[in-house]
């Protein structure tokens, strides 16, 4: 067992646009937010889950921290009156318990990309490029931190896709440990020459818009996406908040990217997040897949799902309108999750409309309005077998 | 609430480490510490997080398989990122799928428990200068949470020089197999990390902490196998272990 943890604030930027009423609307709609990659040229064909609307610059004083990865960061802490609830947990606690964990795959890459050019040009690079600030995996974490003047502990977690779940697990940890009262915990990846065209090479990229769970199923779009999450201890005050019961976590032990095809990593990273919760199987109202749309990934996932659950919940997931978000995507996709708590409405799966798995699993294709969830899992795994499932509860008493 | 945490192994390997001065030895890749086929492909951060996290383990007597891990590296894979964005940069660039899935932060940890078959979490984390001490923070969350034993690894390879001068000179890495609260067979107790900014000793090592930050894990370690109790940095930024000694080992 493990303490839970209230969520007293939450905010998302994705491919639906900015803040959480965006998220929502594309919730209701489920229509596909893909789109054509407009940052730079790629020697094939895809759409991918961009951020369009403008990035803020970072502060001169923070100057060096300045790249795609920290400026979406910036946006998304500014946007849903998320910056000032962060402030009021800095006030209300000591700036010292006051912790942040970001969860990252690629940092500032796509900025180191395009120095990299001039350095090969050049043979020199440039004076202003500063590794540490930019593309090492906690320089996001570090410019949030400094940004906000959080004096508690900071680092990223970077465990590629299932990245920001398991900062959310670390978040808990913190809290419950006895080290922080509050945690910031943010998924901030942006798209970048490097996943794209790596996930080509591995022939996992779907040129057309992906369809997550369907018999027709060819691969992934990627996408950028931040979200963010206030984790409190548990007062009177935030009695009402949504909590963070447990995460799973668990290794596949199988290969560096391809999922163990029985899921038996998947399964035991839900069990566990059951376990540690005290809640049974039967009590899980809705399953946030992480269905990436590729076909090993879906079938991996669906025997995971039917193995731990006799009669699996409605299950959905969201890739097929915002894209794969990588390390951002367990904190984008723990978002979704707590918009269907709070608000009532299973997300449907953009692009499904023909079961594509061998095992009997409840994929809801449509969103399901007036539903009354009060227990929400949330998949998202990772290269090297990393697996990460994320247990919400409404909430009230 | 845990009040320390138990060391019952420990290892050090690295490459371009001056370890005369240490009170224990000073390992480089252990060629035994990955299957062969593995090793052909595998990065110097890879393989020396491999040496010293096997040699750990040895050490404490556990099973590599039944161990949860905490990974903690400055920058990762690093000299693999550098080649694949050299060949980003070109247009005709090639990036080959073992380039890039061996690209990402926790390819060491993903390894690790491919290689052990261990179901065990692996977690991957950074924390630029202060990437030792956290590592060790979140091994203390992880044990006071949930209990039991881990395993932590500390590594970093050596940088292309352009890169982040002038860090990533030395390639280091450092394993402990720890236990939650008090253990008979432990070698030595650490209390809970701090951040309490009362660093600044170790003035031996100081040449190499400033450009080998996974290199933090040394003055505690000698501490340990000297002998000597008392509060101990864990970074240059003011986190602070307090080191507790074994009644066999103070003996």
């Amino acid at each position: 067992m493990i303490e839970p943890v209230a969520i007293t604030a939450y905010t998302c930027i994705s491919a639906a646009g900015d803040g959480v009423e965006a998220l929502w609307q594309a919730l209701v709609d489920n229509r596909c937010r893909l789109s054509s990659l407009k940052l730079f040229e790629l020697p094939f064909e895809t759409v991918v889950g961009a951020v369009k609307t403008p990035l803020p610059e970072v502060s001169e004083r923070l100057a060096a921290y300045g790249c795609r990865n920290a400026r979406l960061a910036l946006k998304a802490l500014n946007q849903d009156g998320f910056r000032a609830r962060v402030e009021e947990a800095m006030d209300r606690y000591q700036r010292e318990r006051v912790g942040l964990v970001l969860g990252t795959s690629t940092s500032g890459i796509y900025d180191s990309e395009a120095v990299y050019t001039r350095f090969l040009e050049t043979g020199t690079m440039p004076s202003d490029f500063h590794f540490m600030r930019r593309h090492a995996a906690q320089a996001t974490a570090e410019f949030l931190a400094l940004e906000l003047g959080l004096a508690g502990p900071s680092y990223a977690i970077s465990t590629a896709c299932s990245s920001s779940a398991k900062a959310l697990a670390a978040g808990q940890r913190l809290i419950s440990a006895g080290v922080c009262d509050a945690v910031l915990v943010a998924g901030v990846d942006t798209l970048c020459r490097l996943t794209l065209r790596g996930f080509h090479s591995l022939e996992l990229i779907d040129p057309q818009p992906c369809r997550p769970m369907d018999s027709s199923r060819r691969g992934i779009n990627i996408g950028e996406g931040a979200g963010m999450l206030l984790l409190e201890r548990r007062a009177a005050a935030n009695a009402g908040a949504p909590f963070l019961l447990a995460v799973g976590e668990s290794s596949d032990a199988h290969h560096m990217s391809a999922p163990h095809p029985d899921g038996a990593g998947a399964a035991r990273a839900m069990a566990m997040a059951l376990e540690r919760a005290g809640v049974s199987p039967e009590s899980v109202d809705y399953i946030n897949l992480h269905a990436t749309a590729t076909p090993l990934n879906d079938q991996s996932e669906a025997r995971a799902v039917t193995q731990m659950f006799p009669k699996p919940p409605p299950c959905s997931g969201v890739k097929g309108l915002l894209g794969h978000t990588l390390g951002a995507a367990g904190a984008v996709e723990a978002v979704v999750s707590l918009l269907a708590l709070e608000r009532g409405l299973l997300p449907g799966t953009c692009g499904f409309r023909e079961l594509g798995v061998d095992s009997a699993l409840p994929v809801l294709g449509d969103p399901q309005a007036g539903a009354r969830p009060r227990h929400v899992l949330s998949n998202a795994f990772g290269f090297g077998g990393n697996n990460a499932s994320v247990l919400l509860r409404s909430g009230g008493a | 609430m845990m009040e320390r945490m138990s060391l019952l192994g420990y290892a050090v390997c690295g490459i371009g480490l001056e370890s005369d001065a240490l009170p224990f030895d000073v390992g480089g890749i252990d060629r035994d510490a990955m299957p062969a086929g593995l090793r052909r492909r595998a990065s110097e951060a890879t393989q020396l997080a491999f040496s010293a996290a096997a040699r750990a383990c040895r050490e404490a007597a556990r099973s590599p398989a039944a161990l949860p891990s905490v990974f903690a590296s400055v920058g990762g894979e690093m000299q693999v990122t550098d080649q694949l964005c050299i060949e980003l940069a070109k247009p005709e660039g090639l990036v080959s799928p073992t380039a890039f899935h061996n690209s990402v932060h926790n390819t060491a940890a993903g390894y690790w428990t491919i290689v052990h078959g261990c179901p065990e979490p692996a977690t991957a984390l950074a924390a630029g200068h202060d990437t030792f001490a956290l590592g060790l923070l979140e091994a203390w969350c992880q044990l006071s949470c949930n209990g039991g034993e881990l395993l932590v690894v500390c590594y970093d390879e050596r940088w292309p020089g352009y890169l982040a001068p002038p860090l990533g000179r030395v390639a280091v890495a450092s394993a402990m197999v720890l236990a939650a609260g008090d253990v008979p067979e432990a070698l030595a107790h650490l209390g809970k990390p701090c951040p309490i900014g009362a660093s600044g000793n170790r003035a031996e090592f100081s040449n190499l902490l400033e450009t080998a930050p996974a290199a933090w894990a040394l003055p505690l370690l000698q501490s340990a196998a000297l002998g000597e109790a008392g509060p101990v940095a864990l970074s240059g930024n003011g986190w602070v272990g307090d080191l507790l000694l074994a009644t066999s080992a103070a003996a």
